[in-house]
């Protein structure tokens, strides 16, 4: 029986980052080639992502998406965010250090620079994004390479209270932890375990570069939690 | 039965005195010199019509007049007549805009602004010493400045996201847009002393014990490094508050 809930609480982590994985897909394909048939400025980024994004958008357990460029990727801009989000999916276009109309620099957020360092598929959080949402969030974020040279990250966030509303039915179930690639808490059906708190003792959180893992408490309450689900699977 | 709470006649009739046109060209003006100040109003944006403005924000035409007039005295608007005339946004330059701000604030205000920025970021500091990861706290080894930079901007700008970072940290979503709101509304004004060398040279330090304090957990030590930042900002900016009044 557990068994079987377990499949769903699995079964929706991946229905929604599987959904994320195979939009975020799309756009570096559609992004590679407008980057490889020649210089791309902001207004052409934008254009041509913007359908493609706003109808993946829909998704309403989605907080933003679209796609942000590599510092000097485009001709006109150093730092861009071709990126819509919230209710009314606002685009985003460039992030500022509040009180000044200085461009944040988001090159070091974890969500740019580790799929930057990896070429891999990430996900970020959960953490607090200052730069685009101001929300609780998971940020998942694939580069794009056109010639070889990185132009960019696709990626898409979700709330951490979105995936709280979705996962949480199923982990209680399974008295599961949906923890990241740190072993950090994302949603725990153990009350006492808040969002981003370290599981310190998951030895192995996410087996085989897995992004998200959900863990079980042992019986007894000791000894290590053991992973029973995974993603990517 | 007797009147349980006396309430002064003047009191009274302050109270119920009808609020009038006159405090609504002031919240007018307000309105839109923050928005102006702020950038959401951009240079050269074409303001409505004075009648537009009185509809839309629910006051009469000559209220929005009076508005109009005064930010037209604080050089924030231009009017133009004849064909393509109108009344435009004339953006105000960053530096003018927080000594104007220094200049009209009263030192009261200045140290009630100091003292709500100064517990909120205090507390962040605590909370980000508990609950950072190790990872995350080298991330912030980017926002410390090299002590021999000279770019003032940079300070400003990487010190704002020090303490955005830190915010961020606590893994609350409401105490970081508060430091986001904190940080656009009084850490403009904190950050006018990094003009100084010497001021530069001890945030530094400072800076930097706010982080070793966060890698290693420290929570009195994140808490004081902050405290005795902002502490020490306040103090400055205080002085040159003196100073941009007489």
């Amino acid at each position: 029986m557990n068994i079987d809930v377990s499949a769903d609480c699995a079964v929706r982590i991946e229905q929604h980052f599987g959904s994320i994985l195979t939009e975020l897909e799309r756009v570096r394909a559609e992004v590679g080639a407008l980057f490889a048939a020649g210089p791309v400025d902001s207004d052409h980024l934008r254009t041509h992502v913007e359908a493609g994004t706003l109808a993946f958008l829909q998704d309403q357990n989605l907080l933003g998406g679209g796609f942000v460029a590599a510092p000097d990727a485009l001709s006109d801009r150093r730092l861009y965010l071709a990126w819509w989000q919230g209710p009314g999916r606002d685009f985003l276009g460039e992030a500022e250090v509040p009180g000044t109309r200085d461009a944040i620099d988001y090159t070091r957020q974890s969500w740019f620079r580790v799929p930057e360092r990896t070429g891999q598929l990430h996900v970020a959080g959960p953490y607090v994004d200052f730069v685009c949402a101001d929300e609780y969030v998971m940020t998942t974020t694939l580069p794009v390479y056109a010639d070889g040279r990185l132009v960019g990250v696709a990626g898409a966030d979700t709330t951490v209270e979105t995936l709280e509303r979705m996962l949480l039915p199923g982990l209680r179930e399974v008295r599961g932890t949906l923890v990241n690639a740190h072993g950090r808490v994302v949603v725990s059906a153990d009350p006492h375990r808040a969002t981003g708190e370290a599981l310190g003792t998951v030895p192995d959180a996410a087996p085989g570069g897995r992004l998200l893992a959900v863990v079980q408490a042992t019986a007894d309450g000791h000894g290590a939690p053991k992973p029973i689900a995974g993603w990517p699977a | 039965m007797a009147n349980p709470r006396a309430i002064t006649s003047r009191a009274r009739s302050a109270i119920f005195a009808p609020i009038g046109d006159e405090g609504r060209a002031v919240r007018v003006e307000n309105r839109l010199a923050e928005a102006i100040r702020s950038g959401v109003l951009a240079d050269g944006d074409r303001l409505p019509s004075e009648l537009e403005l009185a509809q839309m924000l629910g006051v009469a035409t000559v209220t929005a007049r009076e508005a109009l007039v005064s930010l037209r005295a604080q050089g924030l608007v231009v009017t133009t007549r004849g064909r393509g005339g109108g009344s435009f946004v004339r953006a105000p330059d960053p530096g003018d805009v927080v000594k104007g701000r220094l200049a009209t604030m009263s030192r009261v205000e200045l140290r009630d602004r100091a003292s709500l920025y100064l517990v909120v970021v205090t507390g962040c500091a605590e909370l980000a010493a508990e609950r950072a990861a190790p990872d995350e706290v080298e991330d912030l080894q980017d926002l410390l400045v090299p002590v021999d930079e000279e770019d003032v901007g940079r300070w400003r700008d990487a010190e704002s996201e020090l303490y955005l970072s830190v915010a961020a940290l606590t893994q609350s979503a409401r105490l970081t847009r508060e430091v986001v709101r904190q940080e656009a509304d009084f850490g403009t004004l904190l950050r006018v002393p990094l003009s100084e060398p010497d001021f530069r040279q001890a945030s530094a330090g400072r800076h930097r014990a706010l982080v070793a304090a966060l890698g290693s957990g420290d929570v009195a030590a994140a808490r004081t490094s902050v405290r005795d930042h902002v502490t020490h900002a306040v103090e400055r900016l205080t002085e040159i508050h003196e100073v941009v009044r007489q």
